[in-house]
């Protein structure tokens, strides 16, 4: 990955009264890359994406655009900076404007004062989101359902040709169909104009299929990738050196001491074995069962993720088809997850 | 109760033959209302924007005294601005008592709080999302303002279309301001007052039907207006 930088940020803050939101010490965006950002609800995902689409501002911090001044000192709105480039966000359930899907999709061309061809580009980005330009360009605001509606807010970003698209839980208010459509879109739109996307989402699936590299957000902090697991809780010293934390049906987990204050573990998906039998001959501390939940393959991966619920902690574990094969692996089925102490990181 | 349906006769009767002094009230009525109706949109329309779009120190406070001027009485209006105009008044040289452009002054300050306040309610109202949706698609501070008053244009035409209904029907104004003068600042309202005080009911029933007739046809081409919009 050897793109240009897009974004590049460093010490961000962002606070709503006395606690922190955001806290990112440096994070860098490269141009045309799509990425994706994972997270519990809370974790701080939509505020870095308004900040990163210039409708909101970090208290503490610089945000450099496409080497643009920083914007961290400014008392205006960071939008004013980045006037005429033309990154755009698509907002967790669009709202539409009260008029035509026409004047909705031509709204971001009038801000910017384009007046030629606005009828094609109008039609264009209709096709794009795979709607019927002869249907639906003068249908109301209040004619649509609810993936229409998000399909011609995703038109009205197209219709800019953005730089920059940033998208915040697309498919969190859509059906299958229109999640799908969606995604073959930005699809499109990546390879038509070279865009860069921004994507936060719940639907890991979804997300694996249009991003290059997905950043998983904890309590405002990136942390790791989206093949990691988080292990929170109430961790405590144990015998022999090492520490562990208890879920709610009994099983411990244990880890090496941490370092310093770090509460969080990180556990690589792929450091994690599966078995279908209780391994007794393993020097694996950590040999926990579980409820093999859902299995997913990927487009050009020869691995196999796992969802595993084991007591309440949902474990994401990342296989090879082979292995999975081997195992005849059916969700429903009760599993043994096995894994190292040592596997476990701090951070 | 026969006087009821003679009214409804009179009524058809007044329109059909071309009544000139039926004729003068309307007319009359229409000037004045819609005289203070376009000042009370241009002054009010602007102030319940303000009122409503923006954040400032004393805004709940001032959003309260509007909210109370919607019960402002007639004659309390009518007092204020008889008080105002008259010869002794600091307004008397202007000569507006007893005047049509006196009336719609006072029909204006009696409106005008409703233009504003329901102008108001129908900014602040608008959807959360608006404001980071326009922004999104890179629109200024100036350019989210405008559009955030065309998303309100629903809420401004319920509020022309109450603040006229006050108007076309208010009787106090008219008559204290006006002074119920025929052919000249006799309207529907004050005729229909001095119609029942001489005990001629049908008449009244009359100008009470060509009222609504006339509020009626103001509110339909307003519902064509809303539609097309």
């Amino acid at each position: 990955m050897n793109n240009p930088i897009l974004y590049e940020i460093k010490d961000l803050k962002r606070r709503y009264g006395e606690s922190f939101v955001l806290d990112i010490p440096y994070l860098k965006i490269e141009w045309g890359m799509s990425y994706g950002i994972v997270g519990p609800n809370g974790s701080g995902k939509s505020t870095l994406l308004r900040i990163l689409a210039f409708i909101d501002k970090q208290d503490e911090g610089t945000v450099r655009f496409n080497k643009d001044v920083p914007s961290g000192d400014s008392t205006k709105t960071n939008y004013d900076h980045i006037k005429g480039a033309t990154v755009t966000m698509l907002l967790q359930d669009s709202y539409l404007l009260k008029r035509s899907v026409f004047e909705n999709i031509a709204y971001g061309l009038r801000v910017r004062g384009i007046r030629n061809n606005i009828r094609e580009r109008v039609h264009e980005s209709l096709r794009m989101v795979g709607l019927d330009p002869g249907t639906f360009v003068h249908r109301k605001w209040s004619e649509l359902s609810g993936g229409e509606a998000q399909r011609i807010a995703l038109a009205a970003r197209l219709v800019l040709k953005p730089a920059v698209l940033i998208l915040d839980e697309p498919t969190a208010s859509v059906d299958r169909v229109s999640a799908q459509h969606i995604k073959e879109t930005i699809r499109k739109v990546r390879r038509k104009y070279r865009t860069t996307l921004i994507i936060a989402t719940h639907d890991l699936i979804w997300l694996h299929e249009v991003s290059d590299e997905i950043m998983k957000m904890h309590e405002g902090r990136l942390m790791g990738s989206a093949e990691e697991n988080f292990i929170t809780g109430a961790w405590s010293p144990a015998p022999d050196g090492l520490w562990s934390t208890r879920l709610s049906d009994g099983q411990c987990i244990v880890a090496l001491r941490p370092t310093g204050e770090q509460h969080i573990a990180l556990l690589d998906s792929t450091n994690i074995i599966i078995t279908t039998e209780r391994p007794d001959h393993m020097s694996a501390q950590n040999i926990l069962s579980g409820r093999l939940m859902h299995m997913y393959t990927f487009e050009h991966s020869e691995r196999v993720r796992l969802d595993v619920q084991v007591s309440d902690l949902s474990l994401i574990c990342s296989i090879t088809r082979k292995a999975a094969h081997m195992l005849d692996l059916l969700p429903g089925m009760n599993v043994w997850v096995v894994f190292k102490a040592s596997s476990l990181r701090w951070q | 109760m026969e006087y009821i349906a003679e009214g409804f006769a009179t009524a058809i009767k007044l329109l059909v033959r071309g009544d000139p002094e039926t004729y003068s009230a309307i007319f009359t009525t229409l000037r004045i209302s819609s005289l203070s109706i376009m000042a009370a949109l241009v002054i009010g329309i602007p102030l319940g924007f303000l009122l409503g779009y923006y954040q400032f120190p004393g805004k709940r406070q001032i959003h309260a005294v509007v909210d109370t001027l919607l019960a402002l009485p007639t004659v309390v209006v009518g007092l204020f601005v008889y008080v105002l105009i008259s010869r002794r008044g600091p307004l008397g040289s202007l000569g507006l008592l007893f005047t049509i452009p006196g009336i719609g002054i006072a029909q204006t300050i009696l409106i005008l709080p409703i233009v504003i306040a329901l102008t108001a309610t129908a900014v602040s109202n608008l959807d959360v999302r608006f404001r980071r949706t326009v922004l999104t698609l890179g629109a200024g501070k100036k350019r989210t303002a405008v559009t955030a008053l065309y998303e309100s244009r629903y809420g401004v035409i319920a509020a022309a279309v109450a603040a006229y209904g006050r108007a076309i029907g208010e009787v106090g104004v008219s008559m204290m301001i006006g002074g119920n003068i025929k052919w000249h600042t006799r309207t529907i309202t004050t005729a229909i007052a001095l119609e029942t005080g001489k005990g001629q009911f049908a008449m009244g029933i009359a100008l009470g039907l060509v009222l609504l007739l006339l509020a009626f046809v103001v509110n339909w081409i307003l519902q064509i207006m809303k539609r097309k919009i």
